[in-house]
Protein backbone atom coordinates (compact mmCIF):
# COMPACT_ATOMS: atom_id res chain seq x y z
CA UNK A 1 0.00 0.00 0.00
CA UNK A 2 1.39 3.38 -1.13
CA UNK A 3 0.86 6.88 -0.01
CA UNK A 4 -2.35 8.04 -1.61
CA UNK A 5 -2.19 11.77 -0.51
CA UNK A 6 0.89 13.88 0.11
CA UNK A 7 -0.32 17.05 1.81
CA UNK A 8 2.07 20.29 2.18
CA UNK A 9 -0.34 22.79 3.45
CA UNK A 10 1.64 26.50 2.90
CA UNK A 11 0.27 28.28 5.94
CA UNK A 12 -0.21 27.52 9.33
CA UNK A 13 -4.53 27.56 9.24
CA UNK A 14 -4.04 25.65 6.56
CA UNK A 15 -2.40 22.79 7.90
CA UNK A 16 -4.71 23.26 10.97
CA UNK A 17 -7.60 22.61 8.43
CA UNK A 18 -6.47 19.88 7.13
CA UNK A 19 -5.41 17.78 10.82
CA UNK A 20 -9.29 18.86 11.69
CA UNK A 21 -10.96 18.03 8.28
CA UNK A 22 -8.68 14.08 7.84
CA UNK A 23 -8.08 13.34 11.75
CA UNK A 24 -5.64 10.99 13.48
CA UNK A 25 -4.98 9.10 10.47
CA UNK A 26 -3.16 12.15 8.85
CA UNK A 27 0.53 11.49 9.62
CA UNK A 28 2.14 14.66 10.35
CA UNK A 29 5.60 14.45 9.00
CA UNK A 30 8.35 18.02 8.99
CA UNK A 31 12.21 17.23 7.91
CA UNK A 32 11.07 13.21 7.49
CA UNK A 33 14.34 12.21 8.97
CA UNK A 34 12.34 10.00 11.15
CA UNK A 35 9.30 9.10 9.08
CA UNK A 36 10.71 8.44 5.79
CA UNK A 37 13.07 5.90 6.95
CA UNK A 38 9.94 4.20 8.30
CA UNK A 39 8.15 4.30 4.69
CA UNK A 40 11.31 3.49 2.51
CA UNK A 41 11.35 0.19 4.25
CA UNK A 42 7.67 -0.23 5.18
CA UNK A 43 7.80 -0.56 8.30
CA UNK A 44 5.09 2.26 8.29
CA UNK A 45 2.27 2.94 5.60
CA UNK A 46 0.20 5.62 6.34
CA UNK A 47 -2.40 6.47 3.69
CA UNK A 48 -2.57 10.35 4.18
CA UNK A 49 0.38 12.42 5.16
CA UNK A 50 1.22 15.95 5.69
CA UNK A 51 4.43 17.88 5.47
CA UNK A 52 5.35 20.88 7.01
CA UNK A 53 8.41 21.86 5.02
CA UNK A 54 6.38 24.77 3.46
CA UNK A 55 4.12 25.62 6.36
CA UNK A 56 5.69 29.14 7.56
CA UNK A 57 7.01 27.70 10.51
CA UNK A 58 10.22 28.13 10.65
CA UNK A 59 10.44 31.22 12.58
CA UNK A 60 13.65 31.78 15.31
CA UNK A 61 13.34 35.06 17.39
CA UNK A 62 14.56 36.16 20.83
CA UNK A 63 11.38 36.98 23.22
CA UNK A 64 11.57 38.65 26.25
CA UNK A 65 15.01 37.11 27.29
CA UNK A 66 14.63 34.14 26.04
CA UNK A 67 13.90 32.36 22.59
CA UNK A 68 10.60 31.40 20.30
CA UNK A 69 11.73 28.32 18.27
CA UNK A 70 9.29 27.85 15.25
CA UNK A 71 8.58 23.55 14.80
CA UNK A 72 9.93 23.47 12.01
CA UNK A 73 13.41 25.25 12.83
CA UNK A 74 16.17 22.95 11.35
CA UNK A 75 18.43 21.38 13.63
CA UNK A 76 21.08 23.81 11.49
CA UNK A 77 19.27 27.11 12.55
CA UNK A 78 19.64 25.50 15.67
CA UNK A 79 23.05 25.40 15.69
CA UNK A 80 23.59 28.66 13.89
CA UNK A 81 21.51 30.70 16.41
CA UNK A 82 23.81 32.44 19.53
CA UNK A 83 21.24 33.44 21.91
CA UNK A 84 21.29 29.64 23.66
CA UNK A 85 24.34 28.78 23.37
CA UNK A 86 23.64 25.04 25.00
CA UNK A 87 21.23 24.65 22.59
CA UNK A 88 23.66 25.16 19.73
CA UNK A 89 25.84 22.58 21.40
CA UNK A 90 23.39 19.85 21.35
CA UNK A 91 22.25 20.18 17.99
CA UNK A 92 25.97 20.29 16.97
CA UNK A 93 26.08 16.69 18.27
CA UNK A 94 22.85 15.27 17.00
CA UNK A 95 22.99 13.80 13.38
CA UNK A 96 25.52 14.42 10.75
CA UNK A 97 25.23 17.88 8.83
CA UNK A 98 23.15 17.06 5.78
CA UNK A 99 20.21 15.29 8.31
CA UNK A 100 20.33 18.59 10.42
CA UNK A 101 19.69 19.97 7.11
CA UNK A 102 16.72 18.32 7.01
CA UNK A 103 15.53 17.51 11.61
CA UNK A 104 13.68 20.03 12.91
CA UNK A 105 13.51 20.96 16.61
CA UNK A 106 9.47 20.30 16.49
CA UNK A 107 10.21 16.84 15.06
CA UNK A 108 12.72 16.10 17.75
CA UNK A 109 10.08 16.00 20.27
CA UNK A 110 8.90 13.27 18.58
CA UNK A 111 11.82 11.24 17.96
CA UNK A 112 12.12 8.20 20.07
CA UNK A 113 15.11 7.05 22.39
CA UNK A 114 17.85 6.88 22.06
CA UNK A 115 17.18 9.56 19.65
CA UNK A 116 15.91 13.15 20.61
CA UNK A 117 18.83 14.90 21.97
CA UNK A 118 17.53 18.51 21.55
CA UNK A 119 14.74 17.29 23.94
CA UNK A 120 16.89 16.58 26.73
CA UNK A 121 18.68 20.08 26.78
CA UNK A 122 15.14 21.76 26.01
CA UNK A 123 13.78 20.18 29.07
CA UNK A 124 16.94 21.56 31.19
CA UNK A 125 15.96 24.73 29.87
CA UNK A 126 12.19 24.76 31.50
CA UNK A 127 11.16 24.82 27.90
CA UNK A 128 7.13 25.11 26.67
CA UNK A 129 5.58 23.61 23.79
CA UNK A 130 2.79 25.43 22.09
CA UNK A 131 0.28 23.49 20.25
CA UNK A 132 -2.52 24.90 18.32
CA UNK A 133 -5.18 23.17 16.92
CA UNK A 134 -7.83 25.08 14.39
CA UNK A 135 -10.07 26.33 17.46
CA UNK A 136 -7.46 27.10 20.39
CA UNK A 137 -4.16 27.23 21.72
CA UNK A 138 -2.47 25.96 24.78
CA UNK A 139 1.08 25.85 26.19
CA UNK A 140 2.31 23.42 28.22
CA UNK A 141 5.62 22.46 29.46
CA UNK A 142 7.79 19.76 27.59
CA UNK A 143 7.98 17.42 31.13
CA UNK A 144 4.29 17.05 30.04
CA UNK A 145 4.30 16.65 26.61
CA UNK A 146 5.98 13.72 26.66
CA UNK A 147 3.98 11.01 28.15
CA UNK A 148 5.72 7.82 27.20
CA UNK A 149 7.55 5.66 24.09
CA UNK A 150 6.34 7.81 21.02
CA UNK A 151 3.48 9.13 22.89
CA UNK A 152 2.47 12.59 23.67
CA UNK A 153 0.20 15.00 24.92
CA UNK A 154 -1.63 16.00 21.50
CA UNK A 155 -4.89 15.83 21.08
CA UNK A 156 -6.76 14.86 17.55
CA UNK A 157 -6.03 18.18 15.84
CA UNK A 158 -3.66 19.63 17.80
CA UNK A 159 -0.41 20.62 16.14
CA UNK A 160 2.82 21.82 17.82
CA UNK A 161 3.74 25.08 16.20
CA UNK A 162 7.01 26.40 18.19
CA UNK A 163 9.15 25.70 21.41
CA UNK A 164 9.53 28.50 23.92
CA UNK A 165 12.73 28.75 26.01
CA UNK A 166 12.21 31.04 28.40
CA UNK A 167 15.00 33.65 29.93
CA UNK A 168 16.34 30.99 32.59
CA UNK A 169 18.98 31.45 34.70
CA UNK A 170 21.69 29.68 35.78
CA UNK A 171 25.01 27.50 34.04
CA UNK A 172 24.24 24.64 32.09
CA UNK A 173 26.34 21.54 31.12
CA UNK A 174 25.63 19.18 28.08
CA UNK A 175 27.59 15.96 27.63
CA UNK A 176 26.42 13.46 25.40
CA UNK A 177 28.19 10.09 24.93
CA UNK A 178 27.66 7.96 22.19
CA UNK A 179 29.96 5.38 20.48
CA UNK A 180 31.41 7.17 18.07
CA UNK A 181 32.10 11.08 18.13
CA UNK A 182 29.69 12.16 15.33
CA UNK A 183 26.19 11.08 13.98
CA UNK A 184 26.05 8.19 16.63
CA UNK A 185 22.75 7.43 18.82
CA UNK A 186 23.26 8.19 22.27
CA UNK A 187 24.42 5.64 25.10
CA UNK A 188 23.28 8.28 27.01
CA UNK A 189 22.86 12.61 27.03
CA UNK A 190 23.02 14.75 30.01
CA UNK A 191 21.81 18.49 30.16
CA UNK A 192 22.22 20.31 33.74
CA UNK A 193 21.54 23.52 34.87
CA UNK A 194 22.32 24.81 38.10
CA UNK A 195 21.51 28.44 39.68
CA UNK A 196 23.48 29.44 42.57
CA UNK A 197 23.45 32.47 45.21
CA UNK A 198 26.56 33.16 46.77
CA UNK A 199 27.62 29.30 47.25
CA UNK A 200 24.46 27.46 47.85
CA UNK A 201 22.08 25.88 44.47
CA UNK A 202 18.88 27.53 44.56
CA UNK A 203 17.40 25.68 41.81
CA UNK A 204 18.56 22.71 39.57
CA UNK A 205 17.40 20.52 36.48
CA UNK A 206 19.30 17.50 35.52
CA UNK A 207 17.44 16.11 32.54
CA UNK A 208 18.64 12.64 30.85
CA UNK A 209 17.82 10.87 26.90
CA UNK A 210 18.00 7.47 25.93
CA UNK A 211 17.60 6.17 29.75
CA UNK A 212 14.05 6.11 29.67
CA UNK A 213 10.90 6.33 27.08
CA UNK A 214 11.30 9.95 26.38
CA UNK A 215 13.86 12.83 28.02
CA UNK A 216 13.17 12.95 31.52
CA UNK A 217 14.08 15.00 34.63
CA UNK A 218 15.94 13.11 37.40
CA UNK A 219 14.06 14.99 39.68
CA UNK A 220 15.57 13.07 42.86
CA UNK A 221 18.81 13.95 41.94
CA UNK A 222 17.76 17.65 41.30
CA UNK A 223 16.75 17.43 45.26
CA UNK A 224 19.77 16.51 46.24
CA UNK A 225 21.65 19.37 44.59
CA UNK A 226 19.40 22.51 45.95
CA UNK A 227 20.51 23.72 48.56
CA UNK A 228 24.51 21.79 48.08
CA UNK A 229 27.75 23.94 47.54
CA UNK A 230 27.77 21.98 44.98
CA UNK A 231 31.00 19.61 47.20
CA UNK A 232 31.87 16.11 45.73
CA UNK A 233 29.64 14.50 48.20
CA UNK A 234 26.56 16.37 46.75
CA UNK A 235 27.51 15.35 43.47
CA UNK A 236 28.47 11.93 43.83
CA UNK A 237 25.13 11.70 46.08
CA UNK A 238 23.27 13.20 42.65
CA UNK A 239 24.69 10.94 40.17
CA UNK A 240 24.01 7.84 42.14
CA UNK A 241 20.27 9.35 42.58
CA UNK A 242 20.01 9.84 38.74
CA UNK A 243 21.13 6.31 38.01
CA UNK A 244 18.98 5.01 40.21
CA UNK A 245 15.79 6.71 38.96
CA UNK A 246 16.42 6.58 35.33
CA UNK A 247 14.66 3.69 33.71
CA UNK A 248 17.04 2.60 30.84
CA UNK A 249 16.97 -0.05 28.33
CA UNK A 250 18.78 -2.67 25.93
CA UNK A 251 19.25 -2.22 22.59
CA UNK A 252 22.26 -2.39 20.02
CA UNK A 253 23.63 0.35 21.19
CA UNK A 254 24.08 -0.33 24.79
CA UNK A 255 22.50 -2.49 27.54
CA UNK A 256 20.32 -0.92 30.20
CA UNK A 257 23.02 -1.75 32.52
CA UNK A 258 25.78 0.36 30.73
CA UNK A 259 23.57 2.96 30.12
CA UNK A 260 22.63 3.60 33.86
CA UNK A 261 26.47 3.06 34.83
CA UNK A 262 27.38 5.91 32.36
CA UNK A 263 24.20 7.77 33.61
CA UNK A 264 26.62 7.35 37.17
CA UNK A 265 29.16 8.77 35.14
CA UNK A 266 28.34 11.37 33.28
CA UNK A 267 25.86 13.77 35.40
CA UNK A 268 29.25 13.54 37.85
CA UNK A 269 31.08 15.25 34.88
CA UNK A 270 28.41 17.51 33.91
CA UNK A 271 28.47 18.76 37.83
CA UNK A 272 32.09 18.29 38.30
CA UNK A 273 32.39 20.79 35.29
CA UNK A 274 29.69 23.60 36.85
CA UNK A 275 31.85 23.10 40.17
CA UNK A 276 34.81 24.67 39.07
CA UNK A 277 35.65 27.91 40.49
CA UNK A 278 35.76 29.66 37.21
CA UNK A 279 32.82 29.27 35.66
CA UNK A 280 32.75 27.98 32.10
CA UNK A 281 30.42 29.22 29.88
CA UNK A 282 27.53 31.59 30.77
CA UNK A 283 24.40 29.49 30.00
CA UNK B 1 -4.83 10.83 -4.89
CA UNK B 2 -3.77 10.77 -9.08
CA UNK B 3 -0.09 11.00 -9.50
CA UNK B 4 0.93 15.03 -10.05
CA UNK B 5 3.88 16.93 -12.05
CA UNK B 6 6.68 18.52 -9.96
CA UNK B 7 9.39 20.46 -11.22
CA UNK B 8 12.35 21.59 -9.81
CA UNK B 9 16.19 22.91 -11.68
CA UNK B 10 18.27 20.21 -11.41
CA UNK B 11 21.95 20.90 -12.59
CA UNK B 12 20.79 23.87 -13.88
CA UNK B 13 18.03 22.72 -15.93
CA UNK B 14 14.35 23.05 -15.55
CA UNK B 15 13.11 19.67 -15.09
CA UNK B 16 9.32 18.09 -14.67
CA UNK B 17 8.29 14.67 -13.44
CA UNK B 18 5.31 12.84 -12.64
CA UNK B 19 4.96 11.40 -9.15
CA UNK B 20 2.90 9.06 -7.16
CA UNK B 21 2.65 10.53 -3.55
CA UNK B 22 6.10 10.54 -1.62
CA UNK B 23 8.24 9.63 -4.00
CA UNK B 24 11.97 10.04 -2.93
CA UNK B 25 14.09 12.76 -4.87
CA UNK B 26 16.46 9.64 -5.46
CA UNK B 27 14.65 7.55 -6.61
CA UNK B 28 13.61 10.05 -9.29
CA UNK B 29 17.11 10.98 -9.90
CA UNK B 30 17.93 7.22 -10.69
CA UNK B 31 14.97 6.11 -12.03
CA UNK B 32 12.98 8.62 -14.04
CA UNK B 33 15.46 11.44 -14.64
CA UNK B 34 18.91 8.82 -15.25
CA UNK B 35 21.06 10.57 -12.98
CA UNK B 36 22.46 7.62 -11.42
CA UNK B 37 25.52 9.25 -9.64
CA UNK B 38 23.53 9.17 -7.06
CA UNK B 39 23.75 6.16 -5.23
CA UNK B 40 21.02 4.46 -3.43
CA UNK B 41 22.90 2.67 0.16
CA UNK B 42 20.99 2.17 3.66
CA UNK B 43 17.81 4.60 2.14
CA UNK B 44 18.00 5.30 6.31
CA UNK B 45 19.44 8.79 6.15
CA UNK B 46 22.48 6.56 7.67
CA UNK B 47 25.10 6.45 5.20
CA UNK B 48 25.46 9.57 2.98
CA UNK B 49 25.75 7.51 -0.14
CA UNK B 50 22.84 9.76 -1.85
CA UNK B 51 23.54 13.31 -0.82
CA UNK B 52 22.99 16.29 -2.67
CA UNK B 53 22.79 19.98 -2.52
CA UNK B 54 19.74 21.77 -2.47
CA UNK B 55 19.81 25.32 -3.05
CA UNK B 56 23.21 24.95 -1.92
CA UNK B 57 23.01 22.88 1.44
CA UNK B 58 23.70 18.80 1.70
CA UNK B 59 20.24 16.78 2.22
CA UNK B 60 20.08 13.19 2.09
CA UNK B 61 17.94 12.41 -1.32
CA UNK B 62 16.58 8.95 0.09
CA UNK B 63 14.56 10.90 2.50
CA UNK B 64 13.25 13.85 0.47
CA UNK B 65 9.95 13.58 -1.03
CA UNK B 66 10.10 14.89 -4.70
CA UNK B 67 7.41 17.57 -3.84
CA UNK B 68 9.76 19.17 -0.82
CA UNK B 69 12.04 20.12 -3.60
CA UNK B 70 9.30 21.69 -6.05
CA UNK B 71 10.78 25.35 -7.23
CA UNK B 72 14.37 24.46 -5.32
CA UNK B 73 18.01 23.72 -6.66
CA UNK B 74 18.98 20.91 -7.12
CA UNK B 75 22.55 19.80 -7.41
CA UNK B 76 24.06 16.43 -7.89
CA UNK B 77 27.51 14.76 -9.17
CA UNK B 78 26.38 15.05 -12.25
CA UNK B 79 25.86 18.73 -12.14
CA UNK B 80 29.23 19.30 -11.03
CA UNK B 81 31.13 17.76 -13.27
CA UNK B 82 32.60 19.03 -16.55
CA UNK B 83 31.53 18.11 -20.14
CA UNK B 84 35.89 17.49 -20.41
CA UNK B 85 37.58 16.23 -17.71
CA UNK B 86 36.91 16.80 -13.76
CA UNK B 87 36.39 19.47 -11.80
CA UNK B 88 39.26 20.33 -8.67
CA UNK B 89 37.28 18.48 -6.02
CA UNK B 90 36.89 15.17 -8.25
CA UNK B 91 40.70 15.52 -9.71
CA UNK B 92 41.68 15.78 -5.69
CA UNK B 93 40.03 12.68 -4.90
CA UNK B 94 41.98 10.97 -7.80
CA UNK B 95 44.69 12.43 -6.71
CA UNK B 96 45.09 11.00 -3.37
CA UNK B 97 43.28 7.48 -3.51
CA UNK B 98 40.76 8.87 -2.03
CA UNK B 99 37.99 6.26 -2.97
CA UNK B 100 38.04 2.19 -3.57
CA UNK B 101 34.98 0.95 -4.84
CA UNK B 102 33.58 4.52 -5.00
CA UNK B 103 30.16 3.82 -3.99
CA UNK B 104 30.49 6.36 -1.28
CA UNK B 105 32.26 8.98 -3.87
CA UNK B 106 29.26 10.95 -5.21
CA UNK B 107 28.12 11.44 -1.98
CA UNK B 108 31.84 12.60 -0.29
CA UNK B 109 32.65 14.72 -3.38
CA UNK B 110 28.95 16.44 -2.75
CA UNK B 111 29.19 16.96 0.87
CA UNK B 112 32.71 18.10 -0.19
CA UNK B 113 31.47 20.58 -2.48
CA UNK B 114 29.22 21.91 -0.03
CA UNK B 115 32.15 22.27 2.68
CA UNK B 116 34.48 24.16 0.52
CA UNK B 117 31.91 26.06 -0.61
CA UNK B 118 31.00 27.37 3.03
CA UNK B 119 34.90 26.85 4.61
CA UNK B 120 36.89 27.73 1.85
CA UNK B 121 39.92 26.24 3.82
CA UNK B 122 38.63 23.68 6.65
CA UNK B 123 41.05 22.28 9.26
CA UNK B 124 41.63 18.36 9.13
CA UNK B 125 39.38 18.19 11.97
CA UNK B 126 36.54 20.58 10.23
CA UNK B 127 36.45 18.50 7.46
CA UNK B 128 35.72 15.33 9.52
CA UNK B 129 33.32 16.71 11.43
CA UNK B 130 31.34 17.75 7.94
CA UNK B 131 31.95 14.21 6.64
CA UNK B 132 30.21 13.04 10.28
CA UNK B 133 27.05 11.77 8.15
CA UNK B 134 28.82 9.96 5.45
CA UNK B 135 30.45 6.62 5.23
CA UNK B 136 33.47 4.79 3.62
CA UNK B 137 33.77 1.33 4.20
CA UNK B 138 36.89 0.91 2.22
CA UNK B 139 39.74 3.70 2.50
CA UNK B 140 39.51 4.57 6.40
CA UNK B 141 38.92 8.24 6.10
CA UNK B 142 42.11 9.63 5.64
CA UNK B 143 42.62 9.90 1.70
CA UNK B 144 39.45 11.39 1.61
CA UNK B 145 40.35 14.17 4.55
CA UNK B 146 43.73 14.62 1.98
CA UNK B 147 41.59 15.11 -1.06
CA UNK B 148 39.67 17.89 0.77
CA UNK B 149 42.71 19.56 1.56
CA UNK B 150 43.85 19.15 -1.90
CA UNK B 151 40.79 20.57 -3.15
CA UNK B 152 40.87 23.15 -1.10
CA UNK B 153 44.93 23.95 -1.85
CA UNK B 154 43.96 23.66 -5.24
CA UNK B 155 40.98 26.31 -5.30
CA UNK B 156 42.85 28.95 -2.98
CA UNK B 157 46.39 28.40 -4.53
CA UNK B 158 48.18 27.25 -0.99
CA UNK B 159 51.14 25.80 -2.29
CA UNK B 160 52.01 24.34 1.19
CA UNK B 161 48.79 21.95 0.63
CA UNK B 162 49.56 20.40 -2.35
CA UNK B 163 48.08 17.16 -3.68
CA UNK B 164 50.82 15.55 -4.95
CA UNK B 165 52.78 15.52 -1.49
CA UNK B 166 51.00 12.52 0.79
CA UNK B 167 51.24 14.02 3.96
CA UNK B 168 53.05 12.18 6.96
CA UNK B 169 49.95 10.57 8.79
CA UNK B 170 52.62 8.38 11.03
CA UNK B 171 51.70 10.15 13.94
CA UNK B 172 48.11 9.47 13.90
CA UNK B 173 46.29 6.90 14.67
Amino acid sequence: MTVADYFLPRSLPEALELLREHGPSLLVMAGGTVTMPLINEGISLPRQVMGLRFAGLDGLEPVDGGLRIGATVTLTGLLRQRHVPMLAQAARRTASWSIRNMGTVGGNLFTPPPGGDVAVALLALDAQVEVRSRDASRTLPLSEFQTGFMTTALEPGELVTGIGVPAVAGETAYLKFGRKEANTPSVVTVAVRVRREEDRVVDARVALGAVGPHALRASRAEAILVGSSLDPGAIDEAAEAAAAECDPFDDGVASAWYRRAMVRLFVRRALEGLAQPVAVEGR
Amino acid sequence: MASRIVSFELCGREVEVLVKPMTTLQFVLRNQLGYTGTKEGCRQGGCGSCTVLVDGEPMMSCLLPVEDVAGRRVTTIEGITPVEGLAPIQQAFVDTNAFQCGYCTPGMVMLTTALLDHNPAPSREEAVEALGGNVCRCTGYAPIIDAIEAASASATGDATRDAGVMPDRSGER
